[in-house]
């Protein structure tokens, strides 16, 4: 068999994934039987390395088959709240350093799905993308008429993979829940999963959200988001305005290109600000490779921000809540907290509980510099918050704060690349002129 | 809690006797939250005022026996509240309750982020100012009156302050309206703070920052005597206001709560007026008046010339914004213009602004 036939071959894909899942279930499951045999406290063991390897053997795993298992190393690599440390920082590698596919299967889906060739698109097209990720891969690209564009392309055969890993997948998470006494819920994350899957596969969706969230910001020159060849434009390939521009959290090249950076992040906090705090709608995966940075003619930064495959409505009134608790730990008002948690859809098993909440927001201030809150959830901050969630299982965070406090973290880390704060509260008032 | 007596003569405070509150008979509770304060034989009293109070008393003393004058925002170039109050009681006797509830909402937010007076960096006074500040309010910023400026705004821990105050007036007096959803795009919005030229590149950057922001933060605390007449005007009318005479009391509070932070801003910038400022380098020196005044001036025409046009701008626009029937909304512009005070800043560019006030 091919290698590439034997890639997308169920019985192949089945048992790949499901002798890394019992790799990985044994890991753990081993020493805590010795430790049952020995009378040892399961709990006083150090898991670290244990985590450590299994996080390698599963991302090896993913890279080899792709698929619905990059997409759920991606999701756990945003799931701090829920997976430990060290398969957080394996699997979030899988967010795009991956190895790309070869350039004659990419064309295949252009040309599938323009029904034409590629040559009578794009005049000038780089077999070797620029970078690759779960689903897709963008390659540069020059349209009939000059223009420069980037091309991002769906692996061809991902839909049928996604399915074929999701079956499999759930399959497992029902057997292992049957083996185990006191079984991980796997279930509805795998569902979680296959709705943002469904939406993200669809990259017309990606473009509506590019188009809202351009829309925001028409009368903000210092905001771009690449304009959308529609035309040419599909299910599974877009093709928009090909950005330079320099990577947000590179001080040097920041410099050498002329941008004042001074109140960088305030400015891009605002931009941030106004997405999640006002607008309801905000792209949620703002890590330094989607945000690039342009002179304008002052010299001021102009943001340009890249991939919308992750962008997120946010329910009514959270934006509001988001700043009550913002404002709340920065006062230390413990009854503002709570009803800002709550606002924001946290629950409780049970009233009493409410402790439990207060406790997450009393960590998580104690990892900033100053003890207090003022306005920035930091790396270490966030990183607090999750272990706190991690060790009061009573607590249901939801998605959309998990979300929202991940772009926060991710800003942050932008901010620290920077020397500079990315403070949200001091970006609430109208942004730097 | 002890009773703190504060002799005529002292100057000098520590930071706990600064946050000191008085006795009170009872606490504010607010729309069922607890706020800052409380009640003395019936009567409201500000926190944090035990100390605080007479201590600005004897900085204010000691500098009207040196014969200085106070900086000081005259009243003819106060604005008015923008919508006033005929304005905004048309609004809500015709239904249209969303611009007012907006605009209560941003100003409880605002006076929210007064709290960031706290971070206001000050410079080192030994070094920059000539003179000594031994006893002054000067000498006490970082040593309890910004901090107490803060958490009278912001509230702190289980109190609440002018945040929740405001919030409470005005559920009180429109009975929990609906909060627009626009209100955070509004106050993010807006022209952009625009980049500050320094008036005085000679001096360094934390003095002047100090300065400019302290006359900044004067300045709009002045201005909001207007929003607060207004306020306790609008919920305090029993044809509009579901309870009257609970919204205008809580307004009123809030009112009170700031006369202190207007003192000691006075009291500071007018100590600092009176003394000789020193260059970053040292080789320069200027006297403070100098200094003040022309920042003073300079904030004062932006802020009183700039903010009444804004509002009009804005309201005109939310105005059509909420109503869907364009007749019916043209009718109500009408009307609403025609009530307008029409105010503008007295002044024209190149006249001298007067902002002192002479010793009695
Ligand atoms: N319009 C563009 N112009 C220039 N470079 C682009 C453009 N769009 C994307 N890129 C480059 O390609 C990289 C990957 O694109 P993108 O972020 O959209 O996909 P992805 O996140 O890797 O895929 P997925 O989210 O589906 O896993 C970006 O980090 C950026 O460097
Ligand atoms: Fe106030
Ligand atoms: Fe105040």
């Amino acid at each position: 068999m091919t290698n590439m036939g034997r890639l997308i071959a169920r019985p192949y894909r089945a048992s790949r994934i499901g002798w890394t899942a019992l790799c990985v279930w044994l890991r753990y499951k081993i020493p805590a039987w010795w430790d049952l045999l020995l009378r040892r406290d399961p709990k006083a063991r150090d898991l670290s390395a244990v985590h450590q390897k299994n996080a390698d053997h599963i991302f090896d795993t993913a890279v080899s088959l792709r698929g619905m298992l990059v997409k759920m190393c991606q999701i756990i690599g945003t799931r701090s709240d829920i997976f430990p440390r060290e398969f957080v920082a394996t699997l979030s590698k899988c967010h795009d350093r991956l190895p790309p596919r070869e350039f004659d299967v990419i064309k295949q889906v252009i040309e599938e799905d323009f029904g034409a060739d590629l040559d009578s698109v794009y005049s000038e097209f780089e077999p070797t993308p620029t970078a690759a990720a779960s689903l897709a891969q963008v390659h540069r690209a020059r349209l009939l008429s000059g223009e420069r564009v980037a091309v991002k392309v769906q692996y061809p055969d991902i839909e049928h993979i996604m399915h074929t890993d999701f079956a499999t997948s759930r399959r497992i998470a029902v057997i292992y829940s049957r083996f185990d006494d006191n079984p991980m819920d796997f279930l509805p994350l795998l569902d979680e999963l296959q709705k943002h899957l469904r939406m993200e596969l669809d990259f017309r969706r990606e473009v509506e959200s590019a188009d809202r969230i351009r829309e925001f910001f028409v009368d903000d020159p210092s905001v771009h988001v690449p304009k959308i060849v529609r035309q040419h434009s599909t299910r599974r390939v877009i093709t928009m305005e090909f950005v330079d521009g320099v990577k947000v959290n590179d001080p040097a090249a920041l410099a050498a290109a002329g941008i004042d950076t001074k109140n960088l992040m305030t400015r891009l906090m605002s931009i941030f600000n106004r997405m999640i705090l006002a607008y309801g709608f905000f792209h949620a995966d703002p890590h330094p490779g989607n945000i690039f940075v342009n002179p304008s003619e002052s010299g001021k930064p102009v943001f340009t921000l890249l991939d919308f495959g992750l962008a997120k409505e946010l329910p009514d009134g959270f934006g509001m809540g988001l700043f009550e608790l913002m404002f709340s730990m920065m006062t230390f008002n413990e009854s503002a907290m709570l009803r800002a948690f709550k606002e924001l859809g946290f629950k409780t098993q049970d009233d009493d509980n409410d402790e439990t909440l207060l406790l997450i927001a009393k960590r998580m201030m104690s990892r900033s510099d100053t003890g207090t809150f003022q306005g920035e959830f930091t790396e270490e901050m966030t990183d607090e918050m999750f272990d706190a969630i991690r060790e009061n299982p009573v607590v249901k965070v939801p998605t959309d704060f998990v979300l929202v406090a991940r772009a926060f973290s991710l800003l942050s880390g932008i901010g620290h690349a920077l020397g500079q704060r990315a403070n949200a509260l001091d970006a609430m008032g109208p942004a730097p002129a | 809690m002890a009773e703190i007596a504060v002799t005529s003569s002292q100057l000098e405070f520590t930071f706990d006797e600064i946050m000191t509150e008085d006795a009170y008979d009872e606490p504010l509770i607010a729309g069922g939250v607890r706020c800052h304060g409380g009640y003395t034989n019936g009567e409201y009293v500000s926190p944090r005022g035990a100390v605080r109070r007479p201590a600005i008393g004897n900085w204010q003393t000691r500098l009207a026996q040196a014969g200085e004058p106070l900086i000081a925002v005259p009243e003819k170039y106060v604005p008015p509240n923008y919508p006033s109050y005929p304005q905004a009681k048309f609004l809500l006797q015709e239904g249209i309750v969303e611009p007012v509830t907006r605009s209560l909402t941003i100003i409880s937010i605002v006076e929210g982020f007064g709290a960031r007076i706290r971070e206001v960096e000050v410079p080192d006074f030994a070094s920059e100012i000539e003179e000594s500040v031994e006893g002054t309010a000067l000498a006490h910023l970082t040593n309890g009156l910004f901090e107490a400026h803060a958490r009278d705004e912001a509230g702190h821990r289980d109190q609440g302050g002018h945040k929740q105050m405001w919030e409470a007036a005005r559920d009180v007096g429109l009975d929990k309206p609906e909060i627009p959803n626009d209100v955070l795009l509004r106050l993010m919005s807006g022209p952009g703070r625009g980049e500050r030229k320094r008036l005085f590149p000679a001096l360094s950057e934390t003095m002047e920052g100090m300065i400019t922001m302290m006359a900044n933060v004067l300045i709009i605390e002045t201005f909001a005597e207007g929003t607060f007449d207004w306020a306790q005007e609008l919920l305090g009318d029993p044809e509009i206001s579901a309870d009257a005479e609970r919204a205008a009391h809580i307004v009123n509070c809030v009112a009170r709560d700031e006369v202190p932070h207007v003192d000691y801003l006075t009291v500071a910038l007018s100590e600092l007026r009176s003394r000789t400022l020193r260059s970053a380098d040292g080789k320069q020196a200027f006297t403070g008046a100098e200094v003040i005044d022309t920042i003073f001036r300079q904030q004062l025409r932006g802020m009183a010339t700039q903010r009444p046009r804004q509002n009009r701008e804005r309201m005109r626009e939310e105005i059509r914004g909420c109503i869907d029937d364009t007749k019916r909304a043209s009718a109500i512009a009408r009307t609403f213009e025609d009530l307008d005070t029409g105010w503008t800043f007295p002044h024209t560019d190149d006249e001298e602004l007067d902002i002192l006030l002479q010793p009695a």
